[in-house]
């Protein structure tokens, strides 16, 4: 019987571990929290989920951008950039991802 | 499917035509064309020229049948995408004038590129915009206050349009061709109005001996995006107007993975691509981890910089990274621009490389004049610029000096130039047109830069313009956003940027009116916010003591390069860690 349900595949950039079943909240956040971890303006900062990500974290849009399509590329989703251009909050994030891989 | 091939049936024609259609209407007769390849590698797409002007066709008969008149202006975003052609070639066949306009940057941007849209849409006086789908909810939320906009959405609005048996009334070379947003801020945008005769003209001298002496076997690879001067005319334009093959990515997807452009190359034999510095930087720091084994770029014969400042320690590091795999340093080609001249006025000569001339700082700063440095490895007192080659033939370049007075070889002043390039001014603003066009023609470029044997070298700009990874940012919008977000008052913020070596670092003083360590660090921390959230900038606040001021011009106004040599002094204290 299967039982592992991460499978390890390789990609051109390094060896990512694509969710097949469609991912926890907890997953996505923790995901999106390491990826932002480095844009922090205070390390006494804390990540939150209503954390504004354009305003309270040091990232630039070229940043921005790579760190979407990081994500994408974790979650196997594809985000609109009108839906991108829309977020707002670190919550609002997640909920895309979710949502896009609940529909996959 | 076989990739468009190179070389082509036709006598290879380089410019000397007069109009984008007539251009496209030649190409169109040999096997080249555009093909559009992903993030992996893969082929999307691919238009030979022959189906890029069919499509135009059957698209300017929907436009004409539309009731769309003869100069009207259709907004594009100008994404790498099929349906650009479409729109943008359509329009030049049915005698309306294209509007290319960028796409939204990334998290919480909406608002921002909304606003801007509207400002194009005054701009121009758009009376129809078009673009990716899932950007037609954003055309019709920034469209509700314009209802000049007849038509609006993605493509699929121009594609039901029915086709109506209608004669082509392509644009002419007596015609304006299109309009450029790159070029003051985004709250006072100006639309520089490029005509086909300037366009031809340019072109002439970019495929020519003074320019990139374009060959039988040529072929171009890009990223760069196309509602740029350096994307539209370098990548698009130039490339037709020689009957060359194209072969895109997105600059979404070079961002994300630099080494696809140099696959693409070293795939398809690309010969000619270019980049600003910091696109060759990012090859290097984010690319040099995923080399595949097979990478070969020594077909590879003119790496062309342009955009920004052009960086030669950065190209040495890439040189150094891909010369084992074919890379010819010679190849680099330093190039100088700007879209009021349509794109090119300077290119080094081809096959020379990169060639640098380090000067005294002090003389520099001091006496306006480029001294050779004493001790060219002292980075404290020596610094190195690259030489950007000579003026286009049919071209003028003269340095001048505040009061007028042309200069000589060695002494920094104001670049102008002259020519059959030049636009006429910006869309419908004379008087911003008559501040940099003087009535003999010459244009007021805004940089500063030196004459060194004939050949360019720009040392930076008289205008206050921040240039952060290739995207122009007015220090204007910057200290707009701060006042928009009340943190302070209008008048109490000035926006710079400093070089710091590897780019440009914005830098915002702001005057503390408030008391107190914890009510400070608030206030950096907000400043820098409301830039980020407003421009997507990451930006260095310097508090200033009220009681010591930001400097002014003699007339009143605020003067951002004295702010910048205070702070350079050190006259400000440090920026709190938590800025």
């Amino acid at each position: 019987m299967r039982t592992a349900q991460n499978v390890i595949v390789e990609n051109d950039d390094a060896t990512a571990i694509l969710l097949r079943r469609v991912p926890t909240r907890g997953e996505v956040m923790a995901e999106i929290v390491t990826q932002l971890a480095t844009f922090r303006t205070d390390d006494r900062h804390v990540i939150r989920g209503e954390t504004v990500i354009a305003k309270d974290l040091a990232i630039d849009s070229l940043a921005v951008m790579d760190m979407v399509m990081e994500l994408e590329d974790r979650f196997d989703v594809s985000i609109p950039m009108n839906v991108v251009a829309e977020i707002q909050t670190v919550d609002e994030l997640a909920n895309t991802i979710l949502k896009l891989a609940a529909r996959r | 499917m076989d990739p468009l091939p190179t070389r082509h049936s036709l006598a290879l024609r380089r410019a000397a035509f007069g109009s984008v259609p007539e251009m496209l209407d030649y190409a169109a007769q040999g096997q080249t064309g555009v093909s559009f390849h992903s993030a992996r590698g893969e082929r999307l797409s691919a238009l030979p020229w022959k189906e890029v002007r069919e499509r135009a066709h059957v698209m300017a008969r929907k436009l004409i049948g539309a009731g769309f008149a003869r100069g009207d202006r259709l907004l594009i975003t100008a994404d790498t995408w099929p349906g650009f052609f479409d729109a943008f070639f359509g329009a030049q066949y049915a005698g309306l004038l294209p509007v290319p306009v960028s796409i939204p940057v990334g998290i919480g941007g909406k608002e921002a590129y909304l606003d801007q849209l509207r400002r194009q849409f005054a701009a121009s006086g758009a009376v129809a915009a078009v673009g990716l789908d899932e950007l037609a909810g954003f055309l019709a939320e920034a469209a509700e206050e314009f209802p000049a906009l007849r038509l609006h959405g993605g493509m699929d609005v121009l594609e039901s349009l029915p086709e109506k048996p209608v004669d082509l009334r392509p644009l002419g070379p007596a015609d304006t061709c299109y309009i450029q947003f790159s070029s003051g801020s985004t709250r006072h945008p100006h639309g520089v109005q490029i005509t086909q005769a300037a366009l031809m003209a340019n072109l002439e001298g970019i495929t020519g001996p003074g320019g990139l002496d374009v060959v039988e076997g040529d072929r171009a690879a890009s990223w760069l995006p196309l509602y740029h001067d350096m994307g539209l005319i370098g990548f698009l334009f130039s490339p037709l107007a020689a009957q060359l093959s194209i072969d895109y990515i997105t600059p979404r997807d070079f961002a994300r993975r630099p080494m696809q452009w140099l696959n693409l190359i070293s795939k398809y034999r690309g010969t000619i691509a270019y980049s600003p510095s910091f696109g060759y930087d990012l090859a290097v720091r984010r690319g040099a981890s995923q080399v595949p084994a097979d990478l070969d770029l020594s077909s590879w014969r003119h790496a062309g910089i342009g955009g920004d400042m052009v960086r030669a320690d950065v190209l040495d590091r890439f040189a150094a990274t891909f010369e084992p795999r074919g890379f010819n340093r010679s190849a680099f080609i330093p190039s100088y621009g700007m879209a009021e001249v349509c794109l090119a006025i300077t290119f080094s000569p081809g096959g020379t490389g990169v060639h640098t001339d380090t000067v005294d700082r002090t003389a520099l700063a001091e006496q306006q004049r480029a001294v050779p440095a004493a001790n060219p490895d002292d980075a404290h007192s020596a610094r190195r610029f690259v030489v950007c080659g000579k003026v286009l033939p049919r071209h003028q370049l003269e340095v001048r000096d505040e009061q007028g007075h042309v200069l000589g070889d060695r002494a920094v002043g104001r670049i102008f130039v002259r020519g059959p390039s030049i636009m006429p001014g910006y869309f419908q603003e004379p008087e911003a047109s008559r501040e940099v066009l003087s009535p003999d023609g010459w244009l007021d470029t805004g940089d500063l830069g030196y004459l060194l044997n004939g050949e360019i070298v720009v040392t930076g700009r008289a205008k206050d313009l921040i240039i952060v990874n290739g995207r122009n940012v007015w220090p204007q919008d910057i200290e707009w956003a701060i006042e928009a977000q009340k943190v302070v008052k209008s008048g109490d913020s000035a926006a710079f940027s400093v070089d710091t070596g590897e780019g440009e670092r914005v830098v915002v003083a702001v005057l503390a009116r408030v008391s107190g360590d914890e009510a400070k660090t608030e206030l950096a921390r907000d400043v820098a916010g409301a830039v980020r959230e407003a421009i997507a900038v990451d930006c260095d606040v310097v508090l200033v003591p009220p009681t010591m001021g930001l400097p002014h011009t003699s007339s009143g106004k605020l003067s951002r390069s004295r702010t910048k040599a205070n702070y350079l002094a050190g006259h400000y204290a440090a920026k709190p860690a938590a800025a």
